[in-house]
């Protein structure tokens, strides 16, 4: 028989054994979720089938148009718009992390004001009627005092109707003061373009149909003008034609992404590029390559560039120059296209002039294949009315009572040489209207957040297009996310605030209103070019249905007048400008744009820090390229911080050897160094503008990028360099297999 | 040694029957609802069919449940003072979703398409059981893996027992 | 013994006879021109948005445990000034006889009908047998449950799931958009054509470099460039009859 104890042992078990049991069924079920449906069903939303909304990319300038997935009202994936002329359904990888600005932990949810000194940079969050009125009070004050020349607009370059809405805004207010600040903005390009051909628009370069591009210094590939048209035009030069594969040989003194695709790269002493084009330019005149009258007078204009006087200047081979040349000249078509790298020297626009000459000489202009004109838009472009010199001479001075930012961070793109944080100090009001808190943001007085591109209306007249009139039209794909607004609409509802004039002269009542109204007035302009969209809502639908409106039928090139008088002036048998001694600056500085960051405003998306560089590999970080043997002289090992300083700063950088780069250059990439801007970008890297000197040139206003010498001193320290790749020696591996040119068969 | 086998046999009894308590008493085949939809007034008695409140199971791969519109739909004139019924108007009020209990809940990993399902002919009732008899909505299938596989099988569907025709 | 043995697992050994995947309903290819490839890494970042990629951060980074379902690999040869620099896009290969279904344990990994090599995630117990395996070095392991920082998660694509600790994953050439594909295909009651299905990474390359299609259909782009003299396909000797056909880069050779 059962003892008590037994008993209660048995009980206590067999409770312990229905506990488990239990726990077990209870912990093989599914956890219980809910089923929420919608209160109203939306009538365009099906739940599991995503809506394609076509839209414009704006993560760069080039302006390509993308589709995005929606499903139930989130937006899931980018892709490029198959029917857009520039990108034709393709993306590139700062195109594809456009959905991480979107869902970024760090957007700014609501308006925020000043709480303590600008230092500290403490906020606190008011409402949207309270922002404005702020904004408004001040401006009035402005008005009342009859300063409203003292009212600077600061915004990122923009080609559309909102860069119109601004200057209309800044015209009824009195002010002449708007400036569109980017890093990269093409402004070298565009002023050589309009002194040596007289034209306004950057024409279009037309890669796909070449056979010989000359590249100086152009990353065409990766983040030069319009990366994903050229890419594409790439694959078609190289692959796409039935027997005729292009060739690329690339000038530069740092092997850059599309150098590293090149059938060759000349690595030309830093700051002579457009020396080794005039250089080529000779030979054509010197060996009758070219047919033109005035023959004589290129003769004298190009007589200093012979290649034996130039190839010591350039560092190359003058038997080089010679056949290099035959080989453009009889191209036929050839083209040359002065890049990024050549444009940032502090006379860049003579680089430009020096390849546009070449273009010109080697009969490459207004030919397929070659540099094709394209027409004047529709839309007036807006000009930026000043330079970002203009903002900083006279916020020194004073004279800037308010300043309004929009979309641009100069305190980061500028080098603080150019004491912009000081000009900032003197500027009484400052207003960011921004998504995140950037460096700039974070200096401000009033913060108003902004929709992102993928929650907001808006156009971009694409520079360059693709020979023919692209107007591409941004739409929102998602609601906004958080309490923002669009940025027209924040102007539109101020100046209804400031009364008068301002409200008279600017009665919509946002900004998407004033757009459409101006897309009706184009519509009717050009209504005979509209043949089967007899009405406006009609054409309206399937512009915003295809993503924008381009008018493949009708090219209108205008032609391109060379104009040799004003280039005699631009270029110069002497190399550009470097500061600093080369004694106690051994290297030349080179700065490139980062393929992922760009000019550091992606730093905040996480894809794109953990995307390895195409060249390095390297992730989350900056770091320094030095070639392999002057390192090794130097006693400098992978990893090892350095301390890089030129006459005006000085940065710790992790060291990369890197073999595509002269013994006498370094170069560091742009982008990283922020000091806020988020979780994933802030207090990492280095910002390399910070080595360059405040002085902006005279032509364009920008600031030269490769325009220091520095030196390199090593430290004892171990950098942190995260690089992806292992060993970058195949062996025998035949990995990727090659074969040689005059096998190649096409398929 | 037979107070061993003894325990043994009381442990391993109780753990089963406690596992039997919680798959019968306990079981999440037919939660509470937050309010008391009845399945066989609608579709059973009013003969009401299925798409016309599922309406995304023919066009997507979630079937969907009705927003509080559809049922106001009706039930601002039918028998709106009903208890459960102006719960529901009280929802609609408040532009607020019903909270339903999800009962045929397949894991995240899974794709199931209601869509392919319908398209191939299969009546809904085939495997969410004779709902317009249910009062309360009950899981009559056990939704495993073996149960679709078996009827992939059964019906010799296309690629139907490859992997990833089902776990995404 | 073996005897015994072989007659115990022979329902499990019948995917390793000979031919077993000779017949497929398709032979989801993917073409790589090389001579295209720039080495842009927009195929990267494609994949990440496709697929659900979690962010590892710096630290895992560095030890090699991103997850870069397609990665290119960068081969350097020369010094200065004579330096070639190659770009290769790697992924899985879809390995017609793969190394990783063989050593599973838990075949986790075995070959479809369409000649992808599918990863079951729920079969998979972590045992790195296969990723060992792999010559290609395309197999990722999940050593956390990774979070996405809110509201990131807003992103994920719901056809595609979220993997868990302990698990690993690999390309799948978009498996969600053949699904889907196939399903549009159904719905509009006819097959599939050329064209009408792309992976992420070949919908956005910029170059054009790579093409997907069915290398059973003869009409097929794919079919059609896989019949380039300059074909090869990656570690060839290794007999692992891989579903992606690189295209030779034309380049001169280094002087050596």
């Amino acid at each position: 028989m059962l003892k008590r104890r037994d008993f209660l042992k048995a009980l206590g078990l067999g409770g312990v054994g229905t506990g488990l049991g239990f726990m077990l069924g209870e912990s093989i079920k599914t956890p219980a979720t809910n089923l929420i449906p919608y209160v109203v069903p939306p009538e365009d939303i099906v739940p599991g089938v995503a809506n394609w909304y076509s839209s414009l990319c704006t993560q760069c300038n080039a302006g390509c148009g993308i589709i995005v997935r929606v499903l139930e009202g989130r937006a899931k994936k980018i892709e490029g718009n198959p029917h857009h002329p520039v990108n034709q359904g393709r993306l590139c990888a700062m195109g594809q992390a456009g959905l991480q600005a979107l869902y970024n932990p760090d957007r700014i949810k609501t308006p925020l004001i000043r709480k303590g000194s600008r230092q500290s940079e403490e906020f606190r969050a008011i409402t949207w009627e309270e922002a404005l009125s702020v904004l408004a009070e001040n401006l009035m004050k402005l008005k009342i005092a009859s300063n409203t020349e003292k009212l600077f607009l600061l915004s990122s370059v923009i080609r559309g109707h909102m860069g119109h809405l601004f200057e209309t805004f800044m015209q009824n207010f009195g002010s002449p003061n708007y400036i569109q600040y980017d890093l990269f903005q093409h402004k070298e390009l565009i002023f050589a373009n309009k002194v040596s051909m007289g034209i306004n628009i950057l024409p279009y370069y037309d890669i796909g149909n070449t056979n010989l591009l000359l590249s100086f210094g152009a990353d065409f590939l990766n983040t030069w003008l319009s990366p994903v048209n050229h890419s594409l035009g790439y694959g078609h030069m190289r692959q796409g034609r039935h027997g005729s594969r292009g060739r690329l040989v690339q000038i530069e003194p740092r092997l850059s992404l599309s150098g590293a695709n090149a059938d060759e790269w000349i690595p030309v002493r830093p700051g002579t590029e457009g020396i080794l084009a005039l250089g080529l330019a000779y030979t054509i005149i010197e060996e009758g390559y070219y047919k033109g009258q005035d023959i004589n007078e290129w003769n004298k204009i190009l007589s200093p560039y012979k290649p034996e006087m130039i190839s010591e200047l350039t560092n190359t081979d003058n038997e080089r120059i010679r056949t290099l040349a035959r080989e453009f000249a009889s191209a036929r078509p050839g083209l040359a296209i002065a890049g990024e790298n050549a444009a940032s020297y502090t006379d860049g626009v003579n680089h430009i002039i020096a390849v546009n000459i070449l273009n010109h000489l080697a009969d490459n202009i207004g030919k397929t294949g070659g540099v094709i004109s394209n027409p004047e838009a529709p839309i007036k472009k807006t000009q930026s009315l000043k330079d970002i010199d203009a903002l900083l001479r006279n916020a020194r001075a004073g004279e800037v009572e308010t300043l309004i930012t929009y979309n641009t961070n100069p305190v980061f793109t500028l080098p603080h040489n150019s004491k912009i944080q000081e000009a900032l100090e003197n500027i009484p009001f400052v207003v960011s209207l921004s998504c995140f808190m950037d460096e700039t943001t974070a200096h401000a007085d009033l913060i108003l957040p902004t929709h992102t591109s993928l929650e907001d209306w808006g156009d971009d007249i694409t520079e360059p297009a693709t020979g023919y009139n692209t107007a591409t039209i941004m739409q929102p794909a998602v609601s906004p996310l958080y309490d923002s607004r669009n940025a027209g609409d924040i102007l539109l509802s101020t100046a209804k605030r400031l009364g008068n004039r301002l409200q008279k002269n600017m009665p919509w009542d946002n900004f998407r209103d004033f757009f459409i109204e101006s897309w009706k007035t184009i519509y009717e302009k050009q209504r005979h070019t509209y043949a089967g969209e007899p009405v406006f809502e009609d054409f309206w639908n399937k512009v915003l249905t295809q993503g924008g409106w381009w008018d493949q039928e009708k090219r209108t090139h205008q032609s391109i007048h060379f104009i040799k008088d004003n280039v005699k002036r631009f270029i110069s048998s002497s190399p550009s400008l470097f500061q600093g001694n080369e004694d106690e600056f051994p290297f030349y500085l080179i700065l490139y744009a980062h393929s992922g960051y760009y000019d550091g405003r992606h730093a905040n998306l996480p894809w794109l820090q953990e995307m390895p560089d195409p060249m390095t590999s390297v992730v989350w970080g900056t770091w320094i390229e030095i070639n392999p043997q002057t390192a090794g002289k130097m006693g400098i090992r992978e990893g090892d911080l350095l301390l890089v300083e030129s006459p005006y700063g000085k940065l710790h950088v992790p060291a990369y050897l890197y073999p595509g780069i002269r013994p006498d250059t370094v170069s560091i990439p742009i982008g990283q160094g922020h000091k806020t801007y988020g979780r994933y970008a802030g207090n990492r890297g280095s910002n390399p503008l910070d080595l360059l000197p405040g002085i902006s040139r005279h032509e364009t206003g920008t600031i030269p990028l490769n325009s220091t010498r520095v030196k390199i001193t090593k430290s004892s320290e171990k950098g942190n360099l995260v690089k992806m790749e292992g060993i970058t020696k195949e062996f025998d591996r035949q990995i990727v297999q090659t074969i040689p040119p005059y096998e190649r068969r096409q398929n | 040694m037979r107070k061993f086998f003894l325990f043994s046999f009381i442990w391993v009894a109780t753990f089963i029957s406690g596992y039997w308590i919680n798959t019968s008493w306990f079981s999440d085949k037919q939660p509470a609802q937050p309010i008391a939809f009845s399945h066989r007034i609608h579709a059973g008695e009013n003969g009401i069919p299925c798409l016309y409140c599922h309406i995304y199971a023919e066009r997507s791969t979630a079937a969907g449940v009705p927003g509080v519109q559809k049922c106001i739909g009706c039930h601002q004139i039918i028998k709106r003072d009903a208890p459960e019924i102006s719960k529901v108007a009280d929802y609609w009020e408040r532009k607020k979703p019903i909270p339903w209990i999800k009962v045929h809940n397949l894991p995240d990993f899974v794709y199931f398409s209601h869509k392919r399902h319908i398209r191939a002919g299969i009546d809904c009732n085939s495997c969410h059981g004779n709902v317009a008899g249910m009062d309360v909505i009950t899981r009559v299938s056990s939704l495993k893996m073996g149960w679709c596989i078996d009827c992939h099988m059964s019906h010799n569907v296309k690629n139907g027992r490859d992997c990833w025709t089902c776990h995404k | 013994m073996s005897r015994f043995l072989d007659k115990l697992f022979a329902r499990f050994n019948i995917y390793r006879e000979p031919g077993y995947y000779g017949k497929y309903d398709y032979k989801w290819t993917i073409v790589i021109d090389l001579d295209k490839c720039d080495g842009c890494e927009a195929c990267v970042i494609a994949c990440h948005a496709e697929n659900n990629l979690p962010i590892v951060g710096e630290e895992e980074c560095s030890k090699n445990r991103a997850f870069n379902w397609i990665r290119i690999e960068r081969y350097v040869e020369g010094e200065y000034p004579d330096v070639r620099v190659k770009f290769i896009p790697i992924l899985c290969q879809q390995c017609g006889k793969a190394r990783c279904e063989v050593g599973c344990p838990t075949y986790a990994t075995y070959h479809n009908q369409d000649g992808l090599n599918v990863q079951v995630y729920n079969r998979c117990i972590g045992t790195f047998t296969c990723a060992t395996y792999c010559p290609y070095d395309v197999r990722h392991f999940n050593w956390f449950s990774y979070k996405w920082e809110a509201p990131l998660e807003q992103q994920l694509n719901p056809d595609v799931t979220v993997r868990e600790k302990g698990v690993m994953e690999k390309c799948t050439f978009c498996i969600q958009r053949i699904r889907a594909g196939k399903d549009h295909a159904k719905d509009e009651g006819r097959e599939v054509t050329d064209g009408d299905i792309q992976p992420a990474c070949v919908q956005t390359c910029p170059t054009g470099a790579m093409t997907f299609g069915d290398l059973n259909d003869p009409e097929s782009r794919v079919s059609q460039l896989a019949k380039s003299e300059r074909r090869y396909r990656l570690f060839e000797d290794l007999n692992t009859d891989p579903s992606v056909i690189y295209l030779k880069r034309v380049m001169k050779q280094t002087k050596q």
